[in-house]
């Protein structure tokens, strides 16, 4: 907290993507403001907000883009994933289609956006399980597989519809799927705040070093040698706010 | 949630290109119900950047249906795999501008992103410096760089004492002028009747500036026809832009461009800021044709169907002559230039030092080849190559991108840029550098020179006109979306609220 040197920042933009009413929005509401509203009314088209994030070594600037589930012509998550070096998709862990919807989201992102994104699977509204009640190590759990549990997935699924238990979707499958995509894989809860910063600092980390240095060209490369090297993104920039705002204003800034 | 069909729309803006995207942030807190549609799957319509597989399916749609895309004989060339050792990256390592543009530190551009908050969601790097190709002088390996300031004349070894001191003489009479014109602050133009002749003409009765130096100092104002076939009082204003913006974001440049492939990423943020405000996007759906309501008036309305086979109905119309039916009995007379964006297996980076001290590393360069040095009449236009460093993210590191433009269509063209391009690489690449890929195609437009363009307007249609090929961002474009946006807002907004926003978040500004 008492750095005497501030740590190196960098912008990370990311998308949320998933099918309406699993709580991107709220996800979100959670990671900036810590705060979580009932009943919140839909996204229209998109929301921008940012949040940072502090690792050890460096700050990391999310710029998030919140897109609607609504969005009926899929044609504004195009606008988002282009360049996006991070992506949260969504669904709803009492919602089986939600990750179907979620699953086509993440095949989408692997065929369109930028090569090396980070992609995040999170099923929200854990709260709504036996597993969100109050049990904040569930994540270990989950590792290996809820409770080793040997027994096939029919069983399985019922075993987590105990009552007053609305899981649909068990862990299993879904961690399953996020093992074959190469996804991270958490399940979240917006109105406890269960894991949900941990789904961001773990998205933070999983950033490569050169895409936080010089874009999704240097991850990219055929392995030749970088002639440019010692080159970053911050040697390139060139900052328009202050400069530009004054000569908005005085029509002078030389 | 109502369908395309049943809403009222305010305002139905078709296309994507930055003219449309720009008016859609101008939009984006009206209030006013916007539908945005773009026949294309991708964002940015001439303005967007493609990846390779991308460009692949835009030379089929190109040649099959060029009414929809200002641009003609398209096609693809890749190197054999074989060839070479250094090889193409997977398609989408790339981000191909169709239309690269420079943006000038005093465009009317830069102070719209900044009071419209967007371009906090853009990366500008440096353009840094300017070279002409000169196939005699062995020791600079056939480029000369262009001095552009007074340190750069003195530092220059290339010309001689005389000639410097009429450049001299030359630069200290453009800034003067810049000075008593924002002195005057009219944005009035010193009345000079010796511009009505051509610039070489100009530069030599007037200042006895030689002719060795009449390609250098053309290629500061991009002019792409000769020296002796641009008229002095297009090149001068335009040197004494790229005069003025030097030093205005940083030390050693005067324009820059935009990290990630440029305009589509203008075009996008506008997209973006529209689609945050309510606005609804549908990609794959163009205008099919379109009719007014028989009787004009206040409430009249415009009837179209989509080329999804929607029928829907807004106030107000505005797009291209390409995102809208053809208007009946206009004919539509465009210019024609030939372009091509080619990647190499080279960085370059011999074209990129750093311009002053302090300055940022630039990310890009332009090459000027004279017509004289590819074997043409000096009265033929040059060649000019823009040179994207991977630093743009247009490629990956150990290429660069290198967009050429030259002001003749076709073949002759084409053939042309290529031979331009391996020129460069002959002269500023390692023996290995090959050309591993490059799109080639006619750009449709406006030239640059000619009368200030105008929005054709039939009631509450609005057709912006065809894009400008300059190389250079188009200022008009500001002007022409700014009297859309009045058009349409009528009462409700004072003109000078025109692109004015607050931030929707906070920002700390520190950093």
């Amino acid at each position: 907290m008492s750095d005497s040197t501030p740590k190196p920042s960098s912008s990370v933009k990311l998308v949320l993507l998933g099918e309406a009413a699993v709580g991107k929005s709220s996800l979100v509401l959670r990671f900036v403001n810590n705060d979580f509203q009932e009943n919140k009314e839909p996204t229209i088209g998109a929301a921008f907000l940012t949040q940072k994030c502090s690792l050890p070594t460096r700050t990391i600037k999310f710029e998030i883009w919140d897109t609607a589930g609504q969005e009926r012509f899929a044609s504004l998550a195009p606008m988002y994933y282009r360049n996006a070096q991070a992506a949260l998709v969504v669904y709803d862990v009492t919602k089986p289609s939600s990750l179907t919807k979620a699953k086509h989201w993440v095949a989408e992102l692997q065929r369109q956006a930028s090569p090396g994104i980070v992609i995040a699977l999170v099923g929200n509204k854990l709260d709504l399980t036996n597993d969100g009640s109050g049990d904040t190590e569930a994540d270990t759990e989950r590792d290996t597989g809820a409770g080793g549990d040997d027994a096939g997935e029919n069983q399985e699924e019922q075993e987590d519809n105990t009552p007053g238990d609305a899981r649909k979707v068990s862990t299993r499958e879904a961690s399953t799927y996020a093992e074959e995509e190469s996804l991270l894989f958490y399940e979240t809860s917006a109105k406890t705040g269960l894991n949900v910063v941990d789904v961001f600092t773990a998205i933070a980390n999983a950033i490569p070093e050169s895409s936080l240095k010089s874009g999704r060209g240097a991850g990219a490369g055929t392995g030749q040698t970088t002639l440019g090297g010692g080159r970053s993104t911050d040697d390139s920039r060139v900052n328009l706010g202050d400069r530009g705002a004054a000569t908005a204003k005085e029509g002078c800034a030389c | 949630m109502e369908s395309l069909t049943e809403t009222q729309w305010d305002v139905t803006i078709s296309g994507t290109g930055i003219p449309q995207s720009l008016l859609a942030l101008a939009l984006s807190r009206s209030g006013k119900k916007v539908l945005h549609v773009d026949r294309n799957s991708v964002y940015g319509g001439p303005d967007a950047a493609l990846s390779l597989q991308e460009a692949e399916d835009w030379v089929s749609t190109v040649n099959q249906e060029s009414t929809h895309l200002p641009f003609e004989e398209a096609s693809i060339f890749a190197a054999p795999v074989s060839e070479s050792t250094s090889r193409l990256s997977s398609s989408r390592s790339y981000t191909l501008a169709l239309s690269p543009q420079l943006i000038y530190s005093r465009s009317q551009l830069v102070p719209t992103l900044v009071s419209s908050r967007v371009y906090r969601q853009l990366e500008f790097q440096a353009v840094g410096s300017w070279w002409v190709y000169k196939p005699t002088t062995g020791e600079s390996k056939g480029l000369y760089r262009v001095p552009s300031s007074r340190e750069d004349v003195f530092a220059d070894d290339f010309i001689s004492m005389k000639s410097k001191r009429t450049l001299m003489r030359f630069l200290r009479h453009l800034q003067s002028q810049l000075k008593k014109e924002t002195e005057e602050g009219d944005g009035s133009v010193v009345e000079d009747e010796d511009l009505a002749k051509p610039f070489s003409e100009y530069l030599t009765s007037k200042f006895q500036v030689p002719p060795e130096l009449y390609e250098a100092l053309g290629s500061l104002s991009l002019s792409q026809v000769s020296p002796q076939t641009t008229a002095a009082s297009y090149a001068v204003p335009r040197l004494q832009r790229h005069l003025a913006s030097i030093g205005v974001f940083g030390p050693g440049f005067g324009s820059v461009l935009v990290k990630w492939g440029g305009g589509s990423e203008i075009s996008q943020v506008g997209c973006r800021a529209l689609a945050v405000g309510g606005g609804v996007y549908v990609l794959n759906s163009g205008v099919d044709s379109l009719k007014h309501d028989e009787q004009p008036g206040e409430d009249s309305r415009i009837y179209m169907q989509l080329t999804s086979g929607e029928t829907i109905t807004s106030k107000y119309v505005v797009g291209s002559n390409w995102d809208l039916p053809a208007a009946a009995g206009v004919r539509c007379d465009y210019d024609r230039v030939s372009r091509s964006i080619t990647i190499v297996s080279s960085s370059l980076d011999g074209l990129f030092p750093i311009t002053a001290e302090g300055g940022p590393i630039p990310a890009g360069a332009v090459v000027v080849f004279p017509s004289a040095s590819l074997g043409l009449t000096d009265v033929s236009p040059p060649v000019y190559i823009t040179v994207h460093s991977s630093e743009t993210a247009e490629c990956p590191s150990g290429q660069s991108v290198l967009y050429g433009s030259v002001n003749l269509p076709g073949q002759q063209g084409q053939s042309l840029i290529a031979d331009a391009i391996d020129k460069l690489l002959a002269s500023n690449a390692g023996p290995d550098a090959r050309v591993l890929w490059s799109l080639r195609y006619t750009q449709l437009g406006r030239a640059v020179e000619g009368d200030t363009p105008a929005n054709v307007v039939s009631g509450n249609l609005v057709r912006f006109p065809p894009p400008s090929l300059d190389l250079a961002f188009d200022d008009s474009v500001i002007d022409l979306v700014k009297d859309a946006w009045i058009r349409i807002m009528g009462d409700e907004s004072s003109p000078d609220h025109f692109m004015k926003f607050e931030d929707r978040e906070s920002y700390d500004d520190e950093e």
